[in-house]
């Protein structure tokens, strides 16, 4: 009986296939159940490339979750990510019929669908469709809508697309296990659902999570979502700069990343280097701490000024008060938020899933914060659902139709 | 080669090799012939039968004749125990044939009693007296039977053991190369126009005053990978478009798929050999187009001579092996069987030919080829007496289009935003010295 109230999130990701299973309590909060984890294979830059063995790294996590929090699982919400995925933002309108004037459901539903009357890629799918505030009349900032009165109704949405075939996959490769797939969530709006409370996302934050093969970001301003991204470009990548760049094997340098390395500049000793141990097929190496810091400071560097010139809007940045969140496996990564403020002149904090009840050693892990936050995220869509009855306003389902090709 | 009046100073040791090329068995010896025909010259030539009959119409100035007593003058049967015990009994005779021969050519049909036989003595005993020992080898075809293509795999393999480059025609490949409607005789002559050839071309890397010349070790390098199938191609052309002409010649073979085959390969050897009208710029046209057929990571070990007797002619010569042959060597394989001598003349027609090759680590190491100029710093008609034994250089990497190496995402999807490969270390990009 429990079950109903039982969301588990699952994320597919470049260095960790990750499942937690989360207890929805009916005041809000949600309990941690269990995780499961495995690291990933036949996973690049987010995305599936090896069907196969994806599926088993799927398979072990799962079935390790299930011992963990004793209980079957058939059924999750798949996180996504992907350097594809694109979002903008867009206002719909729709003008009230003669005869009426009190704005109900189907006029909420109506205002999204016009809002979506745009132009994306035809291999594109919309992914979410995220509600920001409406305008009844041109009067701004209006929550809720329904049963007010106006003649005109206006909504501005932060529309999230991406290309379907490659989120089908995903889907596809869970479905094989075989679990059902609820729905799918953007990674970078699910960490945020667990990063940010109501408050900080009302004074307006910027989070971003890097992990191992994307770097997500999610703006959220007056309590709605502002921007959203993915860079294709993650722990990886600094990895492989540190291979090429000292020379070093790719298992050495993701070892030294983690160990040693750092993106502050000039902490180093003039002439400072780090031995690097001798192993089988690797003779030991000597290199420069300074060296090292510079090549990872250039990419992240970059990394954050991608994404600040992604966002496009200085003055956004500027307003948001709570700060910058970072998260993800790189935010372990020393001097990542002294960079972080550096680049966009906010207070920065290294983001941990926030207070909630259950496995602690998960809620203490940056990276299983997107994980939580699909449950959480799933949690919202019910509640949403559970509130609006069988129109949900804040995310629209598409994934009925996006599934065609999963089943 | 001929004498040589020219000015253009060449090496003693261009001139002074002793070469002696020993045609073994009925395929052996009409390729000595075809060489005869050819124009060879200043090399011994020595034919080794079992068959009383072929040998006497051999043109060969020393002929030996195997098992006199066993075989009473009438070949071996196509039985290999024949001819390797008449060769084993009759070595006195054969070693006095190696005296002061320095390379030694083997020549040999395998499939048949007397070049499966006597082959592998022969190879012995020219190890055990020259210094340098390559085999010209034919495997039968398949049609032959599969005894006969057994009996042509033990021979090869004994005779790998003792050669420093063998050169493996198959003879179901050179059938590729020859029309369909081709007369079986045409057919044949075709295949020893083609070995007569290569052995030739070979002979003439050691030998011809190069002006950019081309060893020994060179031919050995080119031929060193283990495991691989050689290539030869062999143009001539005299028309006024004859740079092109010829290199299209030699690579028109379909064997070497218009020269697809050389990209897979790790060192091609091109020699270009033409008449004293032979200008810098043909060398450089020939270079140029052969260059597109070849990978950046190949060697090219390049020669270019001028041989006064060639008029007007330029000839090209591609060799090499390539690695991952599209179809390894079975086990067994046909040989070819050859009643009479080949008549027709296809030797100024191109030929290339395969050759499945393998060799075994010669005695002495092998010589690394030497880095050489690259081919436009080299004055062809100069002829100072110091700028004699250049060597082939390796060719001058082109330009590459992606030169920035990805590391790892080197196979997945680029991550480009504002047309920057993000896959590429920023440090590269900004150009940052570490």
């Amino acid at each position: 009986m429990a079950r109903k109230h039982v969301l588990v999130g699952l994320e597919i990701g470049t260095t960790k296939v990750s499942f937690v299973a989360g207890e929805s309590r009916p005041d809000g909060t949600l309990k941690i159940l269990g995780i499961g984890q495995t690291p990933s294979r036949g996973v690049r830059k987010g995305e599936i490339i090896d069907f196969g063995t994806a599926q088993k790294c799927i398979h072990e996590a799962l079935v390790e979750a299930e011992t963990r929090c004793s209980m079957e699982i058939d059924s999750v919400y798949v996180g996504v990510s992907g350097g594809h995925i694109q979002s903008f933002n867009n206002r719909g309108m729709v003008d009230l019929p003669e005869d009426r004037d009190e704005i109900d459901e189907e006029d909420l539903q109506e205002v999204q669908i016009n809002a979506r009357e745009v132009t994306i890629p035809t291999q594109n799918a919309f992914l979410h469709t995220i509600i920001q505030h409406y305008y009844v009349d041109g009067q701004e900032g209006i929550q809720n809508p329904v049963g007010m009165l106006g003649n005109r109704l206006e909504a501005d949405f932060h529309i999230i697309h991406g290309i379907k075939t490659r989120i089908q996959n995903s889907i596809r490769s869970v479905k094989e296990i075989p679990l059902d797939v609820e729905d799918v969530v953007l990674n970078g709006l699910a960490t945020a659902q667990v990063v940010l409370d109501a408050h900080q996302k009302a004074l307006g934050a910027l989070v971003i999570d890097m992990g191992g093969g994307t770097t997500d970001y999610v703006v959220y301003h007056e309590g709605a979502v502002k921007a959203t991204g993915v860079l294709a470009v993650g722990g990886d990548h600094i990895t492989n700069d540190i291979s090429m760049g000292l020379r070093i094997p790719i298992h050495q340098a993701e070892k030294v990343k983690i160990e040693e390395g750092s993106v502050v500049l000039g902490n180093a000793l003039p002439g400072e280097t780090i031995e690097l141990k001798s192993e089988l097929g690797f003779a030991g190496k000597e290199v420069s701490r300074e060296t090292l810091n510079t090549i990872m400071h250039l990419r992240v560097r970059e990394v954050f000024e991608l994404i600040m010139k992604r966002i496009g809007d200085d003055q956004l940045i500027e307003r948001l008060s709570a700060g910058v969140f970072v998260t993800g496996g790189c935010s372990r990564i020393h001097g990542l938020d002294h960079l972080a403020g550096e680049v966009y002149g906010l207070p920065v904090q290294a983001a941990k899933p926030r207070a909630m009840s259950g496995v602690t050693s998960a809620i203490e892990n940056p990276e299983l914060a997107t994980a939580i936050g699909i449950v959480r995220f799933a949690q919202a869509m019910q509640y949403d659902q559970g509130q609006r009855g069988a129109t949900p306003g804040m995310v629209r389902r598409i994934f009925s139709w996006l599934s065609g090709a999963g089943s | 080669m001929i004498a040589y009046s020219h000015e253009t100073t060449h090496s003693q040791e261009a001139t002074d090799t002793k070469i002696k090329i020993f045609g073994i068995g009925s395929a052996g010896t009409t390729v000595l012939d075809r060489l005869v025909l050819d124009g060879l010259q200043r090399v011994d030539l020595c034919a080794i039968d079992t068959d009383l009959q072929n040998l006497s119409g051999a043109l060969a100035q020393d002929k030996i004749q195997l098992g006199r007593e066993t075989t009473r003058g009438l070949g071996a049967g196509g039985d290999p125990e024949v001819g390797y015990l008449a060769a084993e009994n009759e070595q006195h005779v054969l070693k006095e044939n190696f005296e002061d021969v320095e390379v030694a050519f083997i020549l040999a049909g395998l499939g048949g009693g007397t070049g499966s036989g006597v082959a592998p003595v022969v190879a012995r005993l020219a190890r055990e007296h020259c210094q340098l020992v390559i085999a010209v080898l034919t495997l039968p075809f398949e049609f032959e039977g599969r005894r006969r293509c057994q009996q042509a795999a033990q021979a090869l393999e004994l005779i790998e053991q003792f050669g420093h480059a063998v050169v493996c025609f198959e003879n179901d490949r050179m059938g590729d190369a020859i029309l369909p409607k081709a007369g079986i005789a045409q057919a044949f002559a075709a295949a020893d126009a083609t070995l007569s050839q290569c052995v030739h071309s070979m002979i003439d890397f050691m030998r011809k005053p190069g002006l950019i010349h081309v060893g020994t070790e060179n031919l050995l390098a080119a031929l060193s990978d283990t495991g691989s199938r050689s290539v030869f191609g062999y143009g001539e052309s005299d028309t006024d478009n004859r740079c092109n002409e010829a290199l299209a010649r030699a690579l028109r073979n379909p064997l070497l798929d218009k020269g697809k085959m050389l990209s897979d390969a790790r060192r091609v050897l091109i020699n270009i050999c033409g008449g004293p009208s032979m200008t810098l710029s043909e060398v450089q046209t020939i270079m140029e187009e052969a260059g597109r057929h070849i990978n950046d990571h190949t060697q090219i070990l390049f020669g270019a001579c001028v041989d006064p007797d060639f008029g007007p002619k330029l000839s090209v010569s591609i060799l090499s092996s390539v690695s991952d042959p599209p179809e390894p060597l079975p086990e067994v394989h046909p040989m070819r069987r050859r009643g009479e001598p080949a008549t027709s003349q296809i030797s100024d027609e191109s030929q290339l030919f395969e050759v499945p090759h393998e060799e075994r680590p010669p005695r002495e190491p092998e010589p690394a080829p030497e880095p050489l100029e690259p081919a436009e710093a080299h004055e062809p008609i100069a002829a100072d007496a110091g700028q004699l034994q250049k060597e082939s250089a390796p060719k001058q990497e082109i330009l590459q289009f992606e030169p920035v190496n990805r590391g790892r995402f080197e196979k997945s999807e680029p991550t480009i935003v504002d047309g920057e490969d993000l896959d590429v270390p920023t440090f590269m990009r900004k150009k940052i010295k570490l």
